[in-house]
């Protein structure tokens, strides 16, 4: 099993791995069909939601309030997405969205790397205390910064501006607190070898370090563009150009205006939710074992 | 290629050591200013601004020193937004808690499937907020809503789940469970992998069954994470529930849902109160920091991860 090549189990054949396999096949048979029965009850409470979701966007208005509730519509169409499309300017929130949270991304991943290098890899004068102290912005909820950052952003002449959603989130504490723990698992004695060959600091850590770090990387990657994707509270403050909108601002108005047409609601609903499910669906194993290899120590 | 030598044979040669310091000012000289600007200098606005009469129009904005804080104390609506945030708090973060505990001890020991299952249980963590709150809007809806519907072909009489002032903060709650358990399962099943296989088979051979083997051996060495989860989930709940409930109710029906979230963005961006808005957020911030320091106290031997 995978968690078993994560802990580093070893692998030769030893009499304590085929006793523990005969227990192990002993365990499952007794309670397996209950587990698969709650756990099924419980997978499918977990899905309702988006199936209803995805039934509704298919549907005339006139059967979205036809009872009783059918899954599958009488006669599926499709112009619910068309209206979305149209009265939402989905394509214009897509790109919004897409271009804030790519570049969100690139700049939290990078300097988180890059500090979570250095707290993690060098020895210097006041680098716990200067890393404890960034450490401890974790804490603070949003909402204390929200009022001063709005008003600073106001100020500076960045409101309704990309410019103010992305700056401001630049680091992240987060990220860096991943690195640096990823760091410990980089031997020193690699980079002090490449120095003495000659390569410079950089290059260090753009062609050695960086590459190394691939698994907490896409791990983070993944995290911190689905949450920069996701994020509503701040643009909803910061962005008042119904143009320059991104997607959860956008349906979040949308769903305020067109309320009663269920069908279009759900066909935004549907949109706004998909592509962050491909791509999640696309990296899954990824993204779940990276929880546990970066979030948390058994 | 004679330098090369005599740093191999020197060690890390003085150059180097130059050149490592380089690379830290440049990284770091930034990084900091950055957070100075950013994350540290707001906190002192934000309690400069909740000292003034702050409105965002207003060319002046009135000293009144401690006013704002006092006003929280006279409020009727104050006290009533932070009984729905502890109430949110508390029953999402224990049932979700113990929903997530359910879940993954009896996902832990299976094998064909579980990557499917895990799949699932994660599906509301990747989604949107704002896009589940929005389907949970429509799914609790009172005449046409799938809940009432399958509930009426039970012969139950519909329930207005969002606008009953009993029943609208429970459907707020639920909602937020099914958003974040996955990720607890993903928390728990992280800390049932650190328990050795041996303590299971030994007590097995010892003729332990399964439900002995969850109270006397699972439980107890879970307890660092299920308290790491109670005490995260605590925290983040004070400050959370923002999106959902902006969706789902706006705070409403009659003020039973308004959490102290919305109540701040409600003051500070509705109503323009910048100065009690920035007043409440320091409340906020002094429950989550006492909360911090109770946690950082209660695992000290954990939080170096």
């Amino acid at each position: 099993m995978a968690n078993q090549d994560f802990v580093g189990v070893p692998s030769q054949v030893d009499t304590q791995a085929l006793r523990r396999g005969a227990t192990e096949i002993r365990r499952l048979s007794r309670g397996t069909l209950f587990n698969y029965i709650i756990l099924g009850a419980g997978a499918i409470l977990m899905v309702v939601p988006f199936i209803w979701m995805v039934s509704t966007s298919f549907k005339p208005q006139a059967e979205t309030v036809s009872f009783p509730p059918r899954l599958f519509p009488i006669n599926p169409t499709i112009s619910n997405y068309i209206d979305v499309f149209d009265r939402a300017n989905m394509g214009r929130l897509y790109w919004n969205t897409t271009f804030v949270s790519v570049i969100k991304t690139i700049f939290n991943i990078y300097t988180s790397a890059l500090l979570g290098y250095i707290f993690g890899k060098f020895i210097f004068r006041g680098r716990d205390i200067i890393f404890y102290i960034l450490l401890s912005t974790w804490i603070i909820p949003f909402e204390v910064y929200l009022i001063p950052l709005y008003l600073m952003t106001v100020q500076v002449g960045w409101a309704n501006t990309y410019t103010a959603l992305i700056v401001p989130e630049i680091f992240t504490v987060y990220a860096m607190f991943m690195f640096r723990q990823f760091m410990y698992t980089i031997p020193t004695e690699l980079v002090d070898a490449a120095r003495i060959d000659g390569a410079g600091e950089w290059y260090i850590f753009h062609r050695i370090i960086i590459p190394l770090s691939k698994a907490a990387l896409f791990t983070l990657i993944a995290f911190y563009f689905m949450w920069n994707w996701n994020d509503f509270l701040w643009p909803l403050v910061v962005i008042a150009d119904q143009d320059k909108y991104v997607i959860t601002v956008g349906l979040a108005t949308f769903v305020g205006e067109y309320w009663s047409q269920h069908g279009v609601i759900m066909a935004g609903a549907s949109l706004a939710i998909i592509p962050i499910l491909v791509l999640f669906i696309a990296v899954q194993r990824f993204i779940i074992e990276g929880v546990v290899l970066t979030g948390l120590k058994g | 290629m004679i330098q090369t030598i005599v740093q191999k044979l020197t060690g890390r040669g003085s150059t180097l050591r130059a050149a490592e310091h380089r690379f830290i000012i440049i990284a770091l000289v930034p990084t900091i200013i950055f957070y100075a600007i950013v994350k540290f200098y707001p906190i002192f606005f934000s309690f400069f601004i909740s000292l003034h009469e702050w409105s965002l129009f207003g060319n002046v904005s009135p000293f009144v020193g401690l006013d704002n804080y006092a006003l929280l104390a006279k409020d009727s609506l104050f006290p009533k937004v932070m009984w729905n945030t502890m109430y949110r708090t508390f029953a999402g973060t224990f049932l979700g808690a113990l929903f997530a505990l359910i879940v993954a001890l009896i996902l832990n020991p299976i094998k064909r499937g579980s990557i499917l299952l895990r799949l699932i249980y994660f599906l509301p963590v990747m989604t949107s907020v704002i896009a589940s709150a929005t389907i949970w809007k429509w799914m609790l809806q009172t005449r046409f809503g799938l809940l009432n519907q399958l509930l009426l072909m039970l012969g139950i009489a519909p329930v207005p789940w969002l606008q009953s002032t009993t029943w609208a903060m429970p459907s707020v709650i639920a909602m937020g469970i099914w958003a974040g358990l996955g990720f607890t399962v993903i928390i728990y099943l992280a800390g049932l992998r650190g328990i050795p296989r041996d303590y299971y088979e030994s007590a097995e051979i010892d003729g332990a069954n399964s439900l002995q083997l969850a109270l006397k051996i699972t439980l107890p060495l879970l307890k660092p994470v299920v308290s790491f989860v109670l005490i995260t989930g605590v925290i983040g709940g004070f400050s959370g529930g923002f999106q959902a409930i902006y969706m789902m109710t706006g705070g409403g029906p009659l003020d039973s849902t308004r959490v102290l979230a919305l109540h701040i963005y409600d003051y500070a961006f509705e109503r323009l109160f910048m100065g009690q808005a920035a007043s409440m957020s320091f409340v906020l911030f002094a429950i989550v920091l006492v909360l911090t320091l109770v946690q950082f106290k209660l695992q000290r031997v954990d939080w170096e991860l």
